[in-house]
């Protein structure tokens, strides 16, 4: 079966660390998919394979078994070599503690996937102030790292999942690390590209407002899923 | 199940790029790497400083210590020549190991050896060349006797060759119309006691088997510093030897001194070329005709190794701890710059870039560092005579307490090439933690 018309699509997905005394099964046999433009929160307790989930959809980590279908590839089955090049073109990152290159400018961070990719210069530039002026953080371009606030590091890095157009954008409790204020314009921001360019964003979160604001909200428990729910845009469940 | 499946092309780049597309993506891709090398080595400015002092202090030493090392030995090997047989000599074959009147050069060797010293692709090279014709003998004096070498030389051509003519202490070099006159070192002189107009006997087998005897009178004496020359070396005019030991004609070696030491190899197979049809004669290097020199300066090479060897060791250790640690403290950053869509193999290159710029730089400071040093010492020479005490003989030639360090391309692009290759080495290890990181471990603390 096919996972084109997906953004992402899961086949009884096992994710299972073998340690003593006994294995650890992260994640027990998750059939998901996620349309294409969706606005996806997985919740859950600290355990439960919030996080695993996410490293096995971005390919960072294989499945012990199953299916993880992207952008109409079966990354589990994907070489090292195709894995990296689907991670370049078709996903995008944010992380909890930014994770921005600490060595380059925000705009070289924010290019650096279109470095890679061999985007022309213009077309690099003129994505970049684009962007930097649509979420805010316009004229901190030439800044390092160090030289930005929390908040102004995390739309960075959001710059940087989407400037390149990825499929799906998988982001690890991104507003972990900010204040309620920051948080929710940051919310703001990845909600405006969700709506403006059709972005998918799944987030792995423990944050009430973004499980409020997200369009589906799945629920995992012992790494399996617990509940499924579809929501409004106040975060009320619209089916289950 | 297959792992493909038809999707939507990519917005950027096609997905089975054409050999000019792949090659374009990997320029491209190879100089962001290289970029962000780069920043990284500049990024922990004071450890890359610090590491590149201990690469370029290093490889300064290594062309410091192998300058001076090339040129004490070119001293070495200079006294040894000049004293000696010459950076080239041609002899008969016999000559070497019997040191005999008998195998010696007759008129007609002596003539196709002297034209194959005119040669043209010789003869630019060469300084000078004396023939010589020696005998072993003994000197005696109402007052003693004693062994001697016996040199019979032409003086004039002995002067563009030898430094003994300007080692005077008494009396005087001798002339090319001198007859009886002898050339004796200051021990010999103290020990038949003798000075210049005095008159001594040198008694040797002639070429007929027959002792002979020679009255001769000192003319000068000279004093080298090396005891083994100054008690036992006798110069008299070669006529009067070829006279004296019913050799006319003849010589025992012709002693060809080079414009450069490093053009011996050349000549020598230059000469063999002309000379190996002549019967009677053979061509020797001077690491031929003076084995125990060839080997002073094998022993003085390695020693010189061994402490290269633990140069290389300590740079190669300063490169691999910068690096490792610097791989170690950044395993989260190779983590993200996984994620976004690097390979290992280019995770690994990063690293590597970082020490291969590091060890880059070293390598041009060590040779600007190495190369103002060297050329003060250049200017003024590196005077040890404060550490050497007195006078140094090493095998047979005496050893100039003030060293001139001597350039030599070769040398010093193999000291270069020896770091760069240390360095590199010692930014594989590094390179290879870096490619075996796990992403999903490295980003644990997220979770």
């Amino acid at each position: 079966m096919s996972g084109s018309e997906y953004a992402v699509r899961t086949v009884d997905l096992w994710k299972i660390y073998e340690q003593e005394p006994a294995p650890v099964q992260a994640i027990r046999g998750v059939t998901l998919e996620v349309e294409k433009g969706d606005f996806v929160a997985l919740a859950g307790p600290s355990g439960s394979g919030k996080s695993t989930l996410l490293n096995l959809l971005g390919g960072l980590t294989r499945p012990t078994r199953g299916e993880v279908w992207v952008a109409g590839k079966n990354i589990a089955e994907l070489s090292e070599r195709a894995l990296s090049r689907l991670r370049l073109e078709k996903i995008g990152f944010v992380f909890q503690a930014y994770n921005l290159l600490p060595v380059l400018t925000a705009r070289e961070n924010a290019e650096f996937t279109l470095l890679l990719r061999g985007v022309p210069a213009e077309d690099r530039r003129r994505r970049i102030e684009a962007l930097f002026r649509d979420i805010g953080i316009d004229g901190l371009e030439d800044r390092r790292p160090a030289k930005l606030s929390g908040g102004q590091q995390q739309r960075v890095a959001v710059a940087r999942a989407v400037v390149g157009e990825p499929s799906i954008v998988l982001a690890d409790e991104p507003t972990a690390n900010l204040d309620s204020v920051t948080s929710a314009a940051l919310l703001e921001v990845m909600e405006r590209l969700n709506h403006q360019h059709g972005t998918t964003f799944i987030f792995a979160t423990h944050d009430p407002r973004v499980m409020e604001r997200s369009h589906r909200l799945i629920r995992l428990v012992d790494g399996a899923v617990d509940a499924d729910i579809r929501q409004n845009v106040h975060g009320e469940a619209a089916t289950t | 199940m297959s792992a493909t499946e038809p999707a939507a092309a990519p917005q950027h780049g096609p997905t089975h790029p054409s050999p000019v597309g792949r090659w374009a993506s990997w320029r491209r891709r190879t100089s962001t790497l290289v970029f962000l090398s780069a920043r990284n080595v500049v990024r922990e400015l004071r450890r890359s400083l610090l590491t590149s002092s201990a690469m370029a202090i290093g490889l300064a030493l290594l062309v410091i210590s192998r300058t001076i090392a090339d040129g004490a030995h070119e001293d070495w090997i200079d006294s040894g020549v000049r004293l000696g047989a010459g950076h080239v000599a041609v002899q008969a074959p016999g000559y070497l190991t019997s040191g005999a009147l008998a195998d010696r050069l007759g008129p007609a060797q002596l003539s196709e050896a002297e034209r194959a010293l005119a040669a043209p692709d010789v003869a630019p090279r060469i300084e000078a060349a004396v023939e010589r014709l020696s005998a072993s003998g003994l000197a005696a004096s109402a007052a003693s006797s004693f062994p001697v070498q016996i040199d019979g030389v032409i003086p004039t051509r002995e002067r563009q060759f030898s430094q003994l003519p300007e080692q005077v202490v008494d009396g005087r070099y001798l002339e090319d119309d001198d007859r009886l006159s002898a050339f004796i070192g200051v021990g010999l002189a103290r020990r038949l006691e003798l000075r210049p107009g005095s008159r001594f006997v040198l008694t040797s087998q002639n070429s007929e088997s027959e002792i002979a005897g020679q009255l001769v009178r000192v003319a000068g004496t000279f004093r080298t510093g090396i005891p083994e020359v100054d008690d036992g070396l006798v110069q008299i005019p070669i006529e009067t030897a070829r006279t004296w030991l019913t050799a006319p004609g003849s010589a025992t070696t012709i002693a060809v001194l080079l414009q450069s030491s490093r053009d011996v190899d050349g000549v020598v197979r230059a000469l063999r070329a002309r000379l190996d049809s002549v019967s009677g004669v053979r061509v020797l290097s001077w690491r031929e005709a003076s084995p125990e020199l060839e080997a002073a300066v094998k022993i003085d090479d390695a020693g010189d190794y061994i402490f290269h060897g633990i140069l290389f060791v300590i740079v190669g250790l300063a490169v691999l701890n910068a690096v490792l640690m610097s791989v170690l403290n950044r395993k989260r950053e190779f983590g993200v710059l996984r994620a976004l869509g690097l390979r290992r193999v280019e995770t690994g290159a990063v690293v590597f870039g970082e020490g291969v710029l590091l060890t880059l730089a070293s390598g041009a400071a060590g040779m600007i560092l190495g190369f103002a040093i060297t050329w003060i010492f250049w200017r003024n020479g590196l005077d040890l005579s404060g550490l050497m005490g007195g006078e140094m003989t090493m095998s047979g030639t005496l050893v100039d307490p003030v060293i001139v360090p001597a350039f030599r391309l070769s040398a010093m692009t193999q000291s270069l090439g020896f770091i760069l290759v240390i360095g590199i080495l010692a930014s594989l290890y590094p390179a290879q933690q870096a490619m075996r990181i796990d992403v999903a471990e490295a980003m644990k603390f997220e979770r």
